[in-house]
């Protein structure tokens, strides 16, 4: 066990691939994001001087913010590529800290999982399709990880374990998805986003909520599926099928997507995928599928503690603790 | 968002095979004395030239930069005719006036390489301003870089194409440097895309390595365009393989050779044949082949640009004026 | 009160400009105005007036005030098939765009070996006068008439204003229509069909034999009345109005100076590597034989224009100026 800590990892490329034209999502500068940095920075100063150790990005996003602040903080040692793995790095720099504020899309937290699978996650938006992580404001964010660092509130009280789909491809290394996996018709990676649903082929989700976006909402409208019940969603898709569903692929974008087969399944009960196809992790293509080879589906909850901020807080209160 | 039949996806390998030797070749002639003047080569940037101007038509415009053969030859351009223009030939693209920094094809809708960084992208805007004025449904694509996004002209361009709803895309080719200086020491931020928001049109983020990606993200800019909901900001996140001006430059110490051999690991010609020969698209062999024809292609080109004549100097004044 | 000729009606300098706008709109379908409050504004001198309603939002384009994205849009859209009247409110703004002007406009045809045509019109407005001050009030014709590309031209009445306007439309190469502020009020007589007045063709304004006034815009109504003056003492000088600048009609030039023998060029541009410099070396290159005294030249000092009405009249040249310079060039 290490000495109490934040950790902050902010990833800049969240929030500006093609769903920006291909659906109505925003464009999530890192201005904005240095801003939200800014202001978690404060919330947890104002409740814990614990050391906040930090990705340094290659946009700067926290040093900009600590300069503005003048706070101290520790970079952790890593020389930034730009790519997903800079989060997955500095998970495993960061694990045993008491708990991580992450900003990003569903694909930072996953590359994040990828290093710590079951760290304590303050998940707040910057993405695109944002299943995972929630939209809550900085400020009290940062001061709900400045409250667990100080020690005076029991994670497990506060939190809950999340799902995650674990993939075990042939010939390839193993990868994890904390939303969604899906297998589509594309030939590449490209663009990375999921745009077609006609080409879409099969699904599993560990949740399903009419009210998110993307494969969450695909699901939802069916049958929905929250993460706090120990099942996952098997979705088989046709495109000429009689049974529809009508949802928001992406932000500002609704498909009618042609459905065959819907089932929920209990936990570590696998679902076998077969290429050729790409595979999409968490609503990102990521790994290419060749004809014939498998990728196995088994779901286990396993994952990140996600912190319930408003619980820390209330819990602090509750405590005599002032602000 | 179409899938790419195996056809385009040979035509993408093709325009980036076509521009990696044509580049190549070109730097060793510089090299070796041939070519005089300035020569800003394309290599390593190929697939943003090639992923775009894979969607675009003799009718559609593009305005280029001072690394302009690349966008010349993914649009169409003849070796012969380029290799003349950079030998200064009279058979040349501009009849030896222009050379590499302004070499040019209206009849290819390429309105020229450009001397003046950022000087292309209100040009741009006044192209695509012409085809909606005569209602066609034509678009025009701007290349710039990085550090053209500093110059007031983009600025200026962005704000007209988005009030007008122009059908532009503004294709930034982020090399990370703005000639030697690297983008950390030329703007404060690390994504252009973020200032499309400014002027109220999207930014994207592309792997500009990644062929196919920015395949996919330029038909989406341009359904877009060609739909009449505006300008799209691409910032394609590319590298230079070669330096700033020729093949070794002028030996100056801003990039570490490690920088440049991560950058080479995601060489996007190696790694689209990759995924082509996966998918059993174009084997390696037939990839060989290819090189190997358009190198023979290549050494014809500078084979009919040095048994081409010089310019008469009687022509100095032609075409001043019309 | 526009009244009736025989050959046209006495209209205002910037009418007439509205009315070669109006006329090249209603020609050339391919022809729009693009400029800074061109359009509901009717352009702030009232040169576009009208136009708006009667050809639309698509052909009478208000810009943003970006003048390097207007040029480079004129440059653009001139490139691919359009013939773009561009306006750049004040000369002074030269500056904001003189990339898209001297690198792009000007070289574009010639850099591409022949193989572009831009018919591109940028109607632009100079002078002193109206204290307006350094920012407002320049002359820098000089500036594009030293790129090769550009053509030039500085109309000096309401008639030249839209003939010039006109016969620049209609040119397949850029062409700079430099219109003179304290001239837009300026009566006289203009057809009202459509006309042109040829590009690179000087009008010989006044005749006389016993010394050649060369000048251009505003200046020629001084010329003439300088000439007035001078004839009162028996001294008749021909007063020659360029109109272009560029190309320039050097022989109309170089045939009056052999008859007159005696030059003086004036023009309202600080005299300093102004155009006199440039017809005073023509005319010794080509008529040294000729001259029975040097070329003398009438232009602003080397200065900013000045706000203060006292300052900026003394910076002015006029007609007074050009009598002393006559004077003295014939040993008076």
């Amino acid at each position: 066990m290490q000495a109490p800590a934040v950790g902050l990892v902010a990833n800049p490329a969240s929030g500006k691939d093609i769903r920006r034209v291909t659906a109505r999502a925003s464009v999530f500068d890192n201005q904005e994001k240095t801003a939200m940095v800014r202001r978690c920075l404060i919330g947890v100063r104002a409740m814990s001087d614990v050391p906040i150790r930090y990705l340094p990005d290659a946009s700067r996003l926290v040093e900009a913010a600590l300069d503005e602040l003048g706070f101290d903080a520790e970079p952790l040692d890593i020389v930034p590529t730009r790519g997903a793995v800079d989060t997955t790095r500095a998970a495993c720099a960061l694990r045993g800290a008491t708990v991580v504020i992450t900003l990003g899309g569903d694909g930072t937290n996953r590359a994040f999982a990828k290093g710590w699978l079951d760290a304590p996650l303050i998940p707040l938006s910057t993405g695109t399709n944002n299943a995972f992580p929630m939209m809550r404001e900085a400020t009290t964010a940062g001061a709900a990880a400045g409250v667990l660092a100080s020690g005076d509130v029991p994670i497990e009280a506060v939190a809950g374990r999340s799902k995650v789909i674990h993939v075990e491809i042939q010939d390839q290394p193993r990868d994890i998805a904390l939303i969604d996996a899906v297998l589509t018709k594309e030939r590449f990676v490209g663009a990375r986003s999921l745009e077609d649903p006609a080409r879409f082929v099969a699904a599993m989700l560990t949740r399903a909520d009419p009210a998110g976006v993307g494969m969450t909402s695909v699901g939802g409208f069916v049958h929905p599926l929250s993460a706090r019940e120990d099942a996952v969603l098997k979705l088989e898709f046709e495109p000429g099928s009689s049974r529809v569903v009508h949802a928001a692929l992406a932000p500002g974008r609704f498909e009618r997507i042609g459905l065959a087969q819907i089932a929920a399944i209990p936990l570590g009960e696998s679902m076998c995928l077969t290429g050729p196809g790409v595979l999409a992790l968490d609503g990102e293509r990521e790994r290419v599928l060749r004809k014939g080879q498998h990728a196995l589906l088994t779901a286990h909850r396993d994952g990140p503690w996600v912190i319930d901020v408003s619980k820390v807080l209330r819990h602090a209160s509750g405590c005599g603790r002032r602000a | 968002m179409s899938q790419p039949s195996d056809d385009v996806l040979r035509d993408i390998h093709r325009r980036m095979v076509r521009i990696r030797v044509f580049e190549t070749e070109a730097g060793r002639m510089a090299e070796a004395g041939k070519i005089p003047g300035a020569l800003h080569l394309y290599v390593g940037e190929e697939a943003v030239a090639a992923g775009v101007m894979v969607h675009l038509s003799d009718d559609d415009w593009i305005t280029s930069t001072h690394r302009g053969h690349g966008h010349l030859i993914a649009k169409g351009g003849a070796f012969d005719r380029m290799f003349a223009e950079l030998f200064g030939r009279a058979t040349g693209y501009c009849r030896g006036k222009g050379g590499s920094m302004h070499i040019s094809n209206m009849d290819l809708g390429m309105l020229g390489a450009n001397g003046i960084v950022g000087a292309g992208p209100p040009i741009a805007v006044g192209a695509a301003f012409s085809t909606k004025f005569r209602k066609t449904d034509r678009v025009a694509v701007s290349f710039f870089g990085d550090g053209a996004s500093n110059e007031g002209s983009f600025h200026e361009a962005a704000n007209m194409a988005a009030l007008y709803k122009l059908p532009v895309i503004f294709v930034c080719e982020n090399n990370g440097y703005g000639e030697y200086t690297p983008q950390a020491n030329h703007q404060a931020i690390v994504d252009v895309a973020d200032r499309a928001a400014g002027y109220g049109m999207p930014g994207v983020v592309v792997d500009g390595m990644d062929a196919m990606a920015v395949y996919e993200s330029a038909e989406a800019a341009i359904d877009r365009a060609r739909s009449g909901e505006g300008p799209t900001l691409l910032e394609c996140k590319t590298y230079r393989f070669f330096d700033h001006v020729g093949v070794r430059g002028m030996g100056l110490s801003y990039r570490t050779d490690e920088e440049l051999e991560e950058w080479q690991k995601r060489d996007p010609i190696h790694l689209f044949e990759a995924r082509l020969a996966e998918l059993g698209v174009l084997s390696r062999d037939e990839a060989a082949g290819i090189h190997e024809g358009i190198l023979e292609e290549v050494k014809a080109g500078i084979e009919f640009a040095e048994s081409s004549p010089l310019p008469d100097p009687n022509t100095l004044l032609d075409d001043v004026y019309a | 009160m526009a009244s009736q000729t025989s050959n046209g009606r006495e209209i205002t300098y910037i009418a007439a400009i509205a009315e070669g706008a109006q006329a090249i709109l209603a020609e050339q379908d391919n022809a729009f105005i693009a400029g800074e409050d061109v359009a509901g504004a009717g352009g702030v001198f009232g040169s576009y007036r009208g136009l708006l309603d009667e050809f639309g939002p698509d052909r009478v384009v208000d810009t943003p005030i970006s003048e390097e994205g207007i040029v480079g849009l004129g440059v653009g859209a001139a490139a691919t098939g359009l013939r773009p009247i561009i306006d750049i409110m004040f000369m002074d703004f030269m500056g904001e765009c003189m990339d898209e002007i001297a690198n792009q406009m000007a070289k574009m045809r010639y850099m591409f070996g022949g193989s572009a045509k831009l018919p591109i019109t940028v109607v632009t407005m100079s002078g002193a006068g109206l204290n307006m001050a350094a920012q407002h009030s320049q002359s820098l014709e000089v500036w594009i008439c030293h790129l090769p590309g550009l053509k030039v031209v500085a109309p000096s009445t309401p008639h030249d204003a839209k003939g010039l306007l006109i016969a620049a439309s209609r040119d397949d190469n850029p062409v700079f229509v430099v219109m003179n502020k304290l001239s837009l009020r300026n009566r006289g007589t203009v057809p009202e069909e459509p006309y042109e007045v040829p590009i690179g063709k000087a009008n010989i304004v006044r005749p006389g034999d016993d010394l050649t006034i060369i000048t251009y815009s505003r200046m020629v109504s001084e010329a003439l009345t300088a000439a007035a003056a001078l004839a009162e003492e028996g001294l008749e000088a021909e007063v020659i109005d360029l109109r272009s600048l560029q190309p320039m009609d050097t022989d109309t030039v170089i045939e009056s100076v052999a008859k007159t023998h005696r030059a003086v060029v004036v023009h309202e541009a600080v005299r300093f590597a102004g155009l006199g410099g440039e017809i005073a070396a023509q005319i010794q290159e080509l008529a040294f034989d000729d001259l029975d005294a040097p070329v003398a030249r009438v232009g602003a000092p080397f200065s900013p224009v000045p706000f203060s009405a006292v300052l900026e009249q003394t910076y002015l040249p006029n007609a007074d100026k050009i009598v002393a310079q006559a004077r003295s060039l014939l040993g008076g």
